[in-house]
């Protein structure tokens, strides 16, 4: 990685932490608020055009699309979560996702950064990656993915803004419990596979159900603040949008990858673990657009299971590595070498 | 096949579109509910139930080993024996072919196919009737989004009717007019996304049926001046084609590498050979197929498999085993000595170790390039030559024109849901002061986008015409 990527890259993190406070600090006071959040976006919109810059730097350097291992994939969820941040506050003039999305990226980059050396390093692609199809249907997928957790995020600050402060507590729990599943399991061999997937699967079952338990107790003197219900209502809006964008790029993703597959393979569909995973998350939100347009289910439920989606979009994309579940698409692996014939997509 | 009442609400096949809509319905006042017989397959609580079914299906298959992919071994390898027994006892490692997924797939296809004709393409012609109505003041009040304007002057209301009309036009919206009213409607074709959909999911069910019934697939390693066959090709029973009469010939395959040793490529070379002549020669690699009489031939892996030496102009084959980036051959020649034949993926040198019990390492010998042979004490050794293996995956997939069509459809159905439907009213009434201009609409998504882009019109329209806001707009319940 040359000196030019590596600045770049990390001027991008840092301004996704510097951005992360200024917009906490905006909320402790409304004389600068305006200002704050103002300041906020412009350091931002620069770590998002630093982060573009390392990209295309990366891609210049490597000769290839840069996109091709479990580094670059981070650093492309990052992009698309800071600009899917930007692109959202400047169509709906929200911010309280701001520090939420900055704190995602920022949780990315530092993920990113603790991968070891081989990851950082432009390597060579191996067979089955040399193709057209890598720039065609990874893309997607990654912005999608991205898009889902925006969602998610959303419906977190709806819970917030709509007075049900337990079933936000309970969702932040289970999304930090599923994380650090996904952290051991990435950064430490001591812990059996098995248990982190218990971890993580509890954590997504237990913490969403418990959440729609207590979904009918909520602060009123929350709730009822001025502008709450207002913001809510936004945060609702927001997610739905979301969706809206990210399912599309999901099936492109999806699909694109079923024609690679039949390209390389000779089969559209195997039921690889990456494949089945990125079909429960599909599903997932199909059974989101559903319970939305046809049952018109209200935005605090819709918020919870916005969260289940994130949860379920976190295990199709990092999960499915760092919890040891096998297949074809062993790209974002670094703890074992790959064999010479191990196919990998 | 059980039926059940549907209100208005839930009514499949309500042709009126503003009527759909629940807050147009608000806005026109109340209207009999439309009682229609629905099968119960057409549910969406069971579209949504198989939905999630079908997602923990799925899920439970990808987080264990599956046999038809990597073996029942591999089940053993993940778990402990008795949660191993447990999984395969359970059918959870072969879920994909279990008759709960079978019947959970046969349920939703079901599903789709009686929503598909019941619920979503009647709606079809909902989208050709294209008669909005014209709202009057009192019913544009009572939409969600809404907003009343008053004007002291009610000669500019023509104007003011013009100026909003070349906005909404500009907006994408299509406008209509009549008298000191107006109707405009965005993002119709959006409507659509649901049919679009479901059609394309219908296409893709025929597509993978026809692919079930008539097709077949296999894996075959081929050693290099093999040849590939079909005798082995998996179908279904169903099975109405007929099994190709011809071979692929591995004329020569090669890898090819990265500078740091890392492989880049593989490449075979193969002669389709019918009736004992060459009918097509190509070379494929990864990413690269041959086609040939609807079958397509796939570079799906590669390496090394056999060496073959001669001792004293006796030949004898030894297989090789992979090491990562090398391979090896293991020859025994006592009870203490061991000589190790190693090769890197090209092949053209190999190194010979020799290896005794009292060693800590193998000490390399000598390397011999491919053809020349070297002296082991009496024994003359000749490297003769090193066979590839390429393994070749297969497939005939008539369904696959009918599946990519339906991938297509999927697709711009898809995309359209993230089209907002939005209708937008506005009614000029005169009063004795002037005139109230009524604003309002809805958008059944992206409702505060609808809300924000109202907010600038009325802003614009009041900063051009100096009009005064009566009412602001009210929050959606």
């Amino acid at each position: 990685m040359t000196d030019l990527q590596m600045t770049l890259t990390n001027t991008a993190g840092l301004s996704s932490v510097m951005s992360l406070w200024v917009f906490v600090v905006s909320n402790m006071s409304s004389k600068f608020k305006e200002r704050a959040i103002k300041v906020a976006n412009i350091v931002l919109a620069i770590g998002f055009v630093a982060l573009s810059v390392a990209i295309v730097a990366r891609g210049i350097e490597a000769e290839r699309f840069p996109l091709a291992n479990l580094y670059e994939s981070l650093l492309w969820f990052a992009w698309a979560i800071m600009g899917g941040f930007l692109f959202v506050s400047r169509a709906y003039g929200v911010y309280q996702l701001g520090w939420l999305a900055c704190l995602t990226a920022a949780v990315f980059f530092f993920y990113g950064n603790c991968l070891p050396q081989s990851q950082h390093d432009i390597a060579p692609l191996v067979p089955a990656l040399v193709s057209y199809w890598r720039w065609v249907h990874v893309p997607p997928l990654i912005v999608s993915y991205a898009m889902f957790f925006l969602a998610g995020l959303s419906g977190l600050i709806n819970l917030w803004q709509s007075g049900r402060l337990k079933s936000l507590w309970i969702c932040i729990s289970a999304i930090v419990v599923a994380g650090s599943a996904i952290g051991m399991g990435t950064f430490s061999d001591q812990y059996d596979v098995h248990l982190l997937q218990a971890l993580f699967m509890g954590a997504s079952l237990i913490g969403p159900a418990l959440a729609f338990m207590v979904l009918g107790q909520i602060n009123n003197k929350v709730a009822d603040a001025p502008g709450r219900a207002r913001t809510a209502e936004i945060s609702d809006d927001v997610g739905f949008r979301c969706v809206s964008v990210g399912l599309p790029l999901l099936t492109f993703g999806i699909i694109t990858g079923g024609l690679w597959a039949n390209h390389a393979w000779g089969s559209y569909w195997s039921w690889d673990p990456k494949e089945s995973m990125a079909l429960v998350t599909w599903l997932s939100y199909a059974a989101y657009i559903h319970l939305r347009i046809q049952r018109e289910l209200s935005a605090p439920k819709m918020s919870v299971v916005a969260v289940i989606g994130l949860l379920l979009t976190l295990l199709t994309y990092l999960g499915f590595n760092s919890l040891g579940f096998g297949g074809l698409h062993s790209y974002g692996k670094f703890k074992e070498t790959a064999p010479a014939q191990t196919q990998a997509k | 096949m059980g039926t059940f009442q549907l209100s208005q609400k839930d009514s499949p096949a309500d042709n009126d579109e503003t009527v759909s809509d629940p807050a147009v319905a608000e806005a026109k006042g109340p209207k009999k509910p439309a009682h229609r017989k629905i099968s119960i397959f057409a549910s969406v609580p069971l579209s949504i139930t198989l939905m999630v079914l079908m997602a923990a299906t799925i899920l439970l298959g990808a987080w264990c080993p599956q046999e038809s992919q990597v073996g029942q071994a591999k089940v053993f390898e993940a778990f402990d024996r008795q949660t191993a027994e447990l999984l395969v006892r359970a059918g959870v490692s072969d879920i994909f072919h279990s008759t709960w997924f079978l019947a959970l797939t046969a349920l939703m296809s079901l599903n789709i196919v009686v929503v598909s004709f019941q619920r979503v393409f009647p709606k079809l012609s909902g989208y050709l009737k294209r008669d909005m109505p014209f709202f009057a003041g009192r019913e544009i009040s009572k939409l969600p989004a809404h907003a009343t304007l008053v004007s002291a002057d009610s000669t500019q209301t023509a104007a003011i009717l013009a100026t909003l009309s070349a906005t909404l036009t500009r907006l994408g919206y299509k406008v209509k007019m009549d008298g000191d009213r107006l109707m405009a409607e965005s993002g119709r074709y959006g409507r659509l996304s649901a049919s679009i959909t479901h059609v394309g999911l219908l296409s893709l069910m025929a597509g993978i049926s026809i692919t079930s019934w008539t097709g077949f697939t296999g894996f075959q390693p081929v050693l290099l001046g093999q040849a590939l066959n079909f005798d082995d090709a998996k179908h279904a029973s169903l099975w109405i084609g007929k099994k190709p009469d011809w071979t692929a010939k591995v004329e020569s395959s090669r890898r090819e590498n990265y500078p740091t040793g890392e492989a880049k490529q593989w490449y075979s070379n193969l002669s389709v050979i019918k009736n004992g002549k060459a009918v097509k020669t190509q070379e494929i690699s990864v990413n690269n197929p041959l086609s040939y009489d609807n079958v397509d031939i796939y570079q799906s892996s590669w390496g090394l498999d056999q060496v073959v030496i001669s001792f004293n102009d006796k030949e004898r084959t030894l297989s090789l085993q992979s090491m990562g980036q090398k391979y090896a051959a293991f020859l025994p020649l006592d009870a203490d000595t061991m000589l190790v034949l190693s090769l890197n993926s090209e092949g053209k040198e190999l190194r010979v170790f020799g290896k005794r019990r009292e060693w800590e390492a193998p000490k390399l010998l000598q390397v011999v390039p491919v053809g020349q042979s070297i002296s082991l004490g009496d024994v003359q050794m000749k490297f003769v030559k090193v066979l590839p293996i390429t393994g070749l995956q297969y497939k005939c997939d008539p369904g696959l024109p009918v599946t990519y069509v339906a991938f297509i459809i999927i697709m711009v159905g898809i995309f359209l849901a993230a089209v907002p439907h939005r209708h937008f009213w506005c009614a000029v009434e005169k009063s004795d002061n002037g005139a109230l201009i009524y604003l309002g609409g809805t958008s059944r998504k992206a409702k505060v986008g609808f809300e924000r882009g109202l907010d600038k019109i009325k802003e614009s329209l009041s900063k051009q015409f100096n009009l005064v806001t009566q009412t602001k707009i009210e929050d959606t319940p």
